[in-house]
């Protein structure tokens, strides 16, 4: 009786999981595949069709790739300073108007993209940031921020600013502080608003379309067509360039922090 | 009080300030101004044809509908997940690492595995056919771009269980360790220290995750765009179909569309931070 009480809890994750796992694998296969006819269960022959639209060349989809993986990042280092600056502002400091940056800075998750992006546009068009890569970046970095402050708000007050008097009352300098005692005990934080920061940005699809104009194109808006005209194969392979990619890059950023840590080793020991 | 938090704050008050100023320019439009157009009356009237026009009316009905049936299942299935999780311990680890992978994924990629498994020709309608129980593609149910919005639906599911297990779990999980576990030490039943404890004191948590699910889902273009029917669209995809428009005197109708969305998230908001303040974590 005991025992059969134990197996139903278990069964459930494990066909959660598995929902979460199989279109992913599913999108793995569809992205290799030469014909898959109805109603095969299994796909008729492979082929790198869907593959070599993108990295062949004469879609651009590799550039486009590219120097979307740079805007991304750009607005992810971005949102990660300004995130932990107001952060901040909002653990250590007590302030008039202290509640209304709180409140001002959950708006972008709840106010729909769509009411933002509308009138954004009305107003860059009006103050030249409409149709530009700089234009873009402003607002992918508005619907960032909301994730990189809470975030940063966790990690800091976890912390707390007690460390930093510490090391000011055993005669740290302002600048020792920051790179001995903040910056460390901020890490974790910082990898996971960047990667946070940078998904936001790089799957946005919407605002990009109405604030960049058909002028910046990314990733995520060269790929829909694919998606809409029904091509299993060229959207499936675009996706999984997508994940990995992303995949990739946040590998990267835990990379660049680590080296940043054991620089800030061996500087400790030396 | 020194000058510091406000150096701090200085870009955020920049940003916000942009966002704000943006959803305003947007909302005096819905009012029929528009000075470049010659248009410079305040009028109530592009709301009033919402309510009268009966394709954009079926809009909003559309946007509930997908908002409210999306989240509260989403909610109701992550909060069941997220107990189990609890309970068995498994919420730890590499469960949770996996948890986080629909999160990562961008809705426009989710409504692709929706088309790769609940399209006609999908996935399902062919092991239901090999299985015997379906006689064509054709009788297979219309899932996708269809007014059931099932399609819309299930990828809202997929992306957002994990979002209000991920939500949760900290604060449901701190909750049992310390509450539930004494109420479990006073006798107690594990479910029933759960039930009695654990789950009404995770409440606004919860309550938080819907809100926030539910006004995505409500304000939403990618998903009824790539997956919805095309009568009656939700409100997203007819505001942007408005604000296209070549006749530019379709876009008061486009932003007082946008107005309605702004009102229903805005009332969301003010919810929200509401239940963040009294609940301090």
């Amino acid at each position: 009786m005991k025992k059969r009480k134990n197996i139903l809890p278990k069964l459930l994750i494990y066909a959660f999981i598995f929902t979460i796992l199989f279109p992913l694998a599913l999108t793995a296969v569809w992205a290799f595949v030469g014909r898959w006819p109805w109603p095969r269960l299994l796909p008729q022959s492979f082929s790198l069709r869907g593959i070599e639209e993108i990295f062949g060349g004469y879609s651009g989809a590799f550039q486009t790739l590219g120097s979307s993986i740079l805007l991304s990042a750009v607005v992810a280092i971005l949102a990660v300073i300004v995130g932990t600056m107001t952060a901040r502002a909002l653990v250590l400091y007590d302030f008039p108007g202290k509640s209304l940056i709180q409140f001002s800075t959950i708006l972008p998750i709840i106010i729909p993209s769509t009411v933002f992006a509308m009138g954004t546009h009305v107003l860059f068009i009006k103050v030249g940031l409409a149709d530009n890569v700089l234009g873009v970046i402003i607002v992918h970095l508005i619907c960032s921020l909301p994730y990189t402050v809470k975030i940063m708000t966790d990690v800091t007050a976890a912390f707390g600013g007690k460390l930093e008097e510490q090391a000011a009352v055993l005669g740290a300098d302002s600048r020792q502080i920051m790179k001995e005692v903040t910056l460390p005990a901020l890490m974790p934080g910082l990898v996971s608003s960047a990667c946070m920061a940078y998904i936001i940005s790089f799957g946005q699809y919407f605002v990009t379309l109405i604030i960049g104009g058909g002028n910046v194109k990314t990733f995520t808006l060269i790929m829909v067509p694919y998606l809409q005209s029904g091509d299993r194969i060229i959207a499936s392979a675009y996706s999984i360039v997508f994940i990995l990619s992303t995949l990739l890059v946040f590998i990267i950023f835990e990379l660049a922090v680590r080296r940043f840590k054991t620089d800030e080793n061996h500087y400790y020991f030396v | 009080m020194s000058k510091k938090p406000y150096l701090l704050l200085l870009p955020v008050i920049f940003l916000s300030l942009i966002f704000i100023v943006g959803i305003l320019y947007g909302l005096i439009q819905s009012f029929g101004i528009i000075p470049s157009l010659g248009m410079k009356v305040p009028t109530l009237k592009y709301y009033q044809e919402l309510f009268t026009r009966p394709e954009l009316l079926s809009s909003i009905g559309m946007s509930l509908y997908i908002a409210f049936v999306s989240s509260i299942l989403a909610t109701i299935l992550g909060v069941l997940i997220c107990s189990l999780l609890v309970l068995t311990g498994k919420g730890k680890g590499k469960v949770m690492h996996l948890v986080k992978i629909p999160i990562a994924i961008p809705h426009i990629v989710v409504a692709m595995f929706v088309m790769l498994i609940f399209a006609q020709s999908g996935l399902l309608a062919r092991v239901l056919f090999n299985l015997g129980l379906l006689e064509s593609p054709n009788a297979f149910p219309t899932l996708l771009y269809s007014q059931n919005g099932i399609g819309i639906i299930l990828a809202y599911l997929w992306k957002e269980i994990p979002f209000v297990i991920f939500f949760v779990i900290t604060i449901m999980a701190n909750i049992n360790t310390s509450l539930g576990e004494a109420a479990e030490n006073l006798g107690a039943s594990r479910w029933r220290a759960f039930i009695d404890i654990t789950l009404p004191l995770s409440m606004p948590s919860i309550k938080n995750a819907f809100l926030i699910i539910f006004a995505y889902n409500f304000g939403a273009y990618e998903l009824p765009y790539l997956l919805g029917a095309t009568a009656p669209r939700a409100i997203p995809v007819q505001a942007y179909i408005e604000y296209i428009h070549p006749d530019l005197l379709h876009r008061p109708y486009a932003m007082a569309l946008n107005g309605i969305m702004f009102l229903v998230s805005f009332i969301i908001v003010l919810i929200y931070h509401r239940t963040v303040q009294r609940n301090p974590n």
